[in-house]
């Protein structure tokens, strides 16, 4: 019945990971354990352990120094202590980016789990051709980049574009979707929906189908219709997924970068300065602390986005983690 | 055949009944295709459209003539095909070396017992939590200081040790039988032995899955390459898409063909390669 049936014995062996993981802990180690291996262990985590050290532990550990100084190209850095942050805390464009973030973040997070718990809900009912059919063309858009979505949605958006075509259909617009401050962050989060839907279903539909069917067989006898069946089975036996899915969707979408620099560069009128915009621009910007200034902001927002990261991931991979 | 379409509802209803619930969900698949397949399907068209009827008011739908001139112009550009062509080369190198210094590593912690692996394992899991953006700047002045810019290695290097492949990988292999490397284990069978002989071979399907990952990373990279790169020759594919939007945004046409056939590439192994990523869902242990 269920479409998602690993046949192959490699796969066959992970398909019920989620116990596994939980059940790690009281296992763990796998290992032989009389055998230490000390020299090819760290032969065989060496290269990632030094690729990381250079180019992520020290690059972190650098921006968190710089953060204490104010740097200049012609003289010395000078110790500046906390300063800086006082600086991105008093900017009322650091908190309007924030705000743009959050509000990105509220358009695109729920709406595309709707999205997504419809489609995940459509797909389970389906035949198993029709269904590995639906897998695909959801999977589709999410391996678009999102310098094609850009192009592609600027495009449709454009005043003789497609997009006022349909709304001309209905008597309406034409709309200047990006140039008008009110309609442009909305007109972003429509491509974000649209490629952030594929994975946000396929996860759901694994957890839906995890869900044993007597379930909905005895509340359809009870008479319950399709949104009962949703509110009180689909949706508290699927929490910790919905919650991960939230959580992760929600530090991905406040720190969206690409969509907003492509599609109008923060404009109009900051409407779209995402927190990530917010520091790229001033990275390249004129001022001349500009860089400190930017470093700082991406480290007070990585402290929160990095926090909250490792909560959701503690929370997945604990024993709390319990379904239903 | 009716009653195998309809598993969830139970109905033991007739014949019609099922015939009328497979061509809702007959409809249903259409229209959700249509609305989801939308876009892409307006890019690859408005690769067909001449440069005046492309935003041409009176709206037209469909091109006056079905021409590849935009799709033939823009393989012709030689920047474009060069990108694509140097994207891909990197794309291809980038795939393979991450697949081989993840899985080492995702080895190692997985089946090994070394002193200080506790820490190792925090060490490498971490970079999960580092935005890209709160490293960005000093991983530019560490490249620039390394005198990386400007190569094909700044695109590569980076990025290659990767922490959530590396967990995703080590979650696989964490689930692997423990019997086969003990009986290799007394056949006198070192552990590198046994991970290439043995945890390699096996590790076909997952291989794919971080894989696609890996090469879309690399393939879809735009701010990086923007920051690093200026040579022309080393253009990446979306580095180039974003020039040719903000240099010649007028030519719609071109830059839709342009945009069509950068996407082509990982569309293709998508289609390819469907049922691992379906599966893949599952290896990775979210659900």
């Amino acid at each position: 019945m269920s479409a998602i049936t690993p046949t192959e014995t490699i796969t066959g062996q992970v398909a019920g990971v989620s116990p596994g993981l939980r059940r790690r802990r009281a296992q763990s180690p796998r290992v032989a354990k009389h055998l230490r291996s000390n020299r090819t262990a760290y032969l065989m985590i060496a290269p990632m352990v030094i690729l990381l050290s250079i180019f992520v532990i020290w690059p972190l550990i650098y921006a968190v120094y710089l953060s204490f100084f104010k740097i200049s190209f012609y003289k010395g850095s000078e110790f500046v202590g906390l300063q800086y942050y006082m600086f991105v805390l008093q900017d009322p464009k650091f908190w309007n980016s924030l705000v743009v973030g959050i509000e990105f973040a509220a358009m695109v997070v729920p709406a595309g789990m709707v999205i997504s718990l419809l489609l995940a809900s459509f797909i389970k009912v389906l035949s198993k051709r029709m269904a590995s059919f639906m897998k695909v063309t959801v999977y589709v858009p999410a391996v678009i980049s999102t310098v094609v979505a850009s192009v592609l949605f600027l495009f449709m958006y454009q005043d003789q574009g497609v997009i006022n075509w349909f709304l001309s259909l209905l008597n309406a617009g034409p709309v200047a979707w990006l140039n008008n401050p009110g309609t442009a962050l909305p007109a972003i989060a429509v491509p974000a929906i649209w490629l952030g839907l594929g994975i946000t279903t396929l996860i759901m539909l694994a957890g839906l189908l995890d869900i044993p069917d007597s379930y909905y067989e005895s509340a359809e006898l009870d008479g319950a219709g399709f949104f009962k069946r949703t509110f009180y089975i689909t949706i508290p036996l699927l929490k910790n997924i919905l919650l991960y899915l939230f959580v992760t969707g929600f530090t991905a979408a406040i720190q969206m970068l690409d969509l907003p620099l492509v599609m109008t560069n923060g404009g109009p009128v900051n409407a779209t300065t995402t927190p990530n915009l917010f520091i790229f621009n001033n990275f390249r910007g004129a001022t001349p602390y500009a860089t400190s200034f930017s470093l700082t902001t991406a480290l007070l927002l990585f402290v929160v986005l990095g926090l909250i990261s490792v909560l959701v991931f503690r929370l997945i991979n604990s024993d709390k983690a319990v379904d239903g | 055949m009716s009653t195998a379409t309809t598993p969830v509802s139970g109905s033991k209803g007739t014949l019609r009944r099922g015939d009328r619930n497979r061509l809702i969900k007959i409809i249903g698949v259409v229209l959700i295709t249509l609305s989801l397949m939308f876009p892409l399907a307006w890019m690859v068209i408005a690769g067909f459209k001449g440069k005046t009827e492309v935003l041409r008011s009176p709206f037209q739908f469909f091109p006056d003539m079905w021409d590849p001139k935009n799709y033939i112009a823009i393989i012709q550009d030689p920047q474009f095909s060069r990108a694509m062509i140097i994207t891909f080369l990197g794309a291809v190198i980038f795939t393979v070396l991450s697949i081989a210094i993840n899985s080492m590593a995702a080895y190692a912690l997985a089946r090994l017992d070394f002193a200080l692996k506790r820490f190792w394992w925090v060490f490498c899991i971490m970079p999960m939590f580092i935005p890209g953006m709160a490293i960005l700047l000093t991983s530019f002045m560490v490249v620039s200081q390394l005198g990386m810019l400007d190569t094909l290695a700044v695109l590569i290097i980076p990025g290659v040790a990767s922490a959530v492949q590396m967990f995703f990988l080590r979650q696989f292999y964490l689930n692997m039988p423990v019997a086969v490397e003990e009986a290799a284990l007394i056949d006198g069978a070192s552990r590198w032995q046994i991970f290439t002989k043995i945890f390699v071979p096996q590790s076909a399907a997952v291989f794919v899955v971080v894989g696609i990952g890996s090469y879309m990373a690399y393939w879809n990279a735009y701010v990086w390459p923007i920051l690093t790169i200026t040579n022309p020759d080393l253009t990446q594919i979306m580095q180039f898409l974003g020039n040719f939007r903000s240099d010649r945004g007028n030519e719609w046409g071109l830059l839709m063909a342009g945009s069509t056939l950068a996407a082509l590439p990982t569309i293709i192994l998508v289609l390819f390669f469907q049922r691992y990523i379906v599966n893949g869902v599952r290896i990775s242990g979210i659900k």
